[in-house]
């Protein structure tokens, strides 16, 4: 199914069951048409899994460019290309009061948080802080609420609906004991330098150019440091990451 | 039942169909997605003596029909391939055949990650990259003949497994040095490497991929992988592997028309994983559907 949620941005339901059996928050999908269909996109684009209902995968896409058009241009009935679940997922490492901030579609991995079987077991609170620049983008808080039984604090930047400022505004640490972000880079650095600053836990789901999603191009490079010895390298956001501990990452 | 394998180097390879260097890692990335050891073969990601972080991101995008990457030949090293990679290969790759590409920056590095890696097990030859566009100095070898010659020459002194050289399109007659490669003692050839391009962010006025600049695979250069390909195979007595936007069995058997004797998929396969499995089924379709109950008949059989 296809469903526009808002403005250039659509909801996808592919039917994937091996996919679903297994997706954790933070995860990613490979979707493409193949290499003989070739056209635009010709390489796949890696999207976040943000649903599972029963055998089917959730994805939220916003149209950037040619290859995330011909995505959400997908029909009923149409068949792509999906390689998944790809990549490493968050880890609640027995946290009990967790933040979650997501801007813009980065709010995907979120909607699949609070049915993670891990999440449910270990009854973890969970309160989510989402910001886009206006209204016209939000994501319907009723089909967010549908999805995934949030209710979602929502921050706009020009104030057109829910709070009026960015999402890190609303940011407050206190008794969190876990914050898990994604969205734009300039948010998640934001979202970092404060939980850096509050001695609180964090991870990050970040995005680069990716195209294989399995680790054998090599090509989405992102600086990382090894937290041990202080060593400053490259590693790869599909496969070290897509999600990655704040202390791992070179920023 | 139709015959796929074909001798090339003095060995069989059960089919002709390789991945390419740089898009198979070091076989194990996609070891859990398809059934390595039932391809032809694999090359592996470039070797060099010391291991390099390679270059700043952004590293890879899409382009029409292809993609742009600059890696610049990131890679773990000849003493953690050696130690950590080849084992794998050697214990998982039974009936595939193993190229290991080779990297650097002087006629010493070449040498250096030959000599260090001839005695051990896990690979039948060399690939040697004297065409790689990211790095300062890549291309070198494959563009000043003189250079090339001694290369060739240094590594077939301290070698006898097959030496292959991955030759760039980016020279005014890639038969020259096809040439250079057989006088010099070369075993075989591969055609061709990626053209160098350029992408640019239009909003933010500055180019796409962090090295700048980038090398150009995919179904786009396909049509100048055939042709240089058919030139070389044509002029030369060695084999020739076909690598240049290989998608399916139809394009690989374009090459093997042209005289290659084995073929390499590269960038199809980060579209899809199978290219490579489907393209081997689909050349045994194809001669099967012709009346071809041997696949090396066809290598070279254009008519023109």
């Amino acid at each position: 199914m296809r469903e526009r949620v808002a403005e250039e941005t659509y909801w996808l339901e592919l039917t994937a069951p091996e996919i679903a059996a297994q997706a954790a928050p933070g995860q990613f999908v490979m979707v493409g048409f193949g290499a003989s269909a070739w056209g635009i996109p010709f390489l796949p684009r890696p999207n976040s899994v943000a649903a599972v209902r029963g055998e089917h995968i959730g994805l939220l896409i916003r149209v950037y460019g040619a290859g995330s058009r011909r995505l959400t241009a997908l029909k009923p009935g149409e068949e792509a290309l999906v390689l998944g679940p790809l990549g490493t997922h968050f880890e609640l490492n027995g946290a009990r009061r967790i933040l979650c901030v997501a801007g813009g579609v980065g709010l995907a991995p979120f909607l699949l948080l609070p049915a993670w079987p891990p999440l449910v077991s270990c009854g973890a609170e969970v309160r989510l802080l989402y910001g886009e620049r206006q209204a016209a983008a939000v994501f319907d808080p009723g089909k967010l609420r549908e999805i995934s039984g949030l209710e979602a604090e929502i921050w706009t930047e020009d104030g057109s609906l829910g709070s009026h400022g960015r999402v890190t505004d609303g940011v407050d640490l206190n008794g969190v004991d876990l914050v898990l972000t994604c969205g734009p880079t300039p948010m998640l650095k934001a979202v970092r330098a404060l939980a850096v600053e509050a001695g609180v836990a964090c991870q990050l789901a970040v995005e680069e150019h990716m195209a294989c999603g399995v680790g054998t191009c090599i090509g989405c490079a992102i600086e990382t440091v090894d937290p041990e010895t202080g060593e400053a390298g490259y590693s790869l956001v599909c496969s070290d990451g897509p999600v990655f501990p704040a202390e791992r990452l070179r920023w | 039942m139709v015959d796929l394998s074909i001798q090339v180097f003095g060995v069989d390879f059960q089919n002709p169909v390789l991945l390419a260097s740089g898009t198979c890692g070091y076989g194990e990335e996609y070891a859990d997605i398809i059934p390595v050891d039932e391809l032809g073969g694999i090359v592996t990601k470039a070797v060099t003596p010391e291991p390099r972080a390679g270059n700043p991101p952004t590293r890879v995008s899409e382009t029409p029909g292809g993609m742009i990457n600059a890696i610049g030949l990131a890679n773990v090293g000849l003493a953690r391939f050696r130690r950590e990679k080849l084992p794998w290969l050697r214990d998982n790759l039974s009936k595939a055949r193993v190229l290991v590409n080779v990297a650097g920056w002087s006629v010493n590095d070449f040498v250096k990650v030959v000599a260090g890696l001839d005695d051990a097990d896990g690979f039948l030859g060399y690939e040697v990259n004297v065409s790689c566009p990211n790095v300062e100095g890549g291309t070198m070898f494959g563009t000043d003949e003189l250079s090339l010659a001694q290369l060739v020459r240094a590594l077939r002194a301290i070698t006898e497994r097959p030496l292959v050289v991955k030759l760039t399109p980016n020279v005014a007659d890639i038969g020259v040095f096809a040439d250079i490669c057989e006088e010099n003692g070369a075993d075989g050839l591969s055609t061709i490497n990626t053209f160098p391009g350029m992408v640019i962010d239009i909003e933010a006025r500055r180019p796409v991929i962090g090295n700048v600049t980038g090398g150009i695979s995919g179904p786009a250069i396909r049509p100048m992988g055939v042709f240089a390909t058919w030139k070389v195979a044509s002029r030369v007595k060695l084999p020739v592997i076909g690598i240049g936007g290989i998608c399916n069995a139809r394009d690989a058997m374009e090459y093997m028309l042209a005289g290659a004797s084995l073929v390499q998929i590269g960038t199809a396969m980060f579209v899809d994983p199978y290219t490579a499995p489907e393209t081997i089924k689909g050349l045994h379709d194809i001669c099967e559907r012709q009346g071809v109950a041997q696949l090396s008949e066809l290598v070279g059989a254009l008519e023109a």
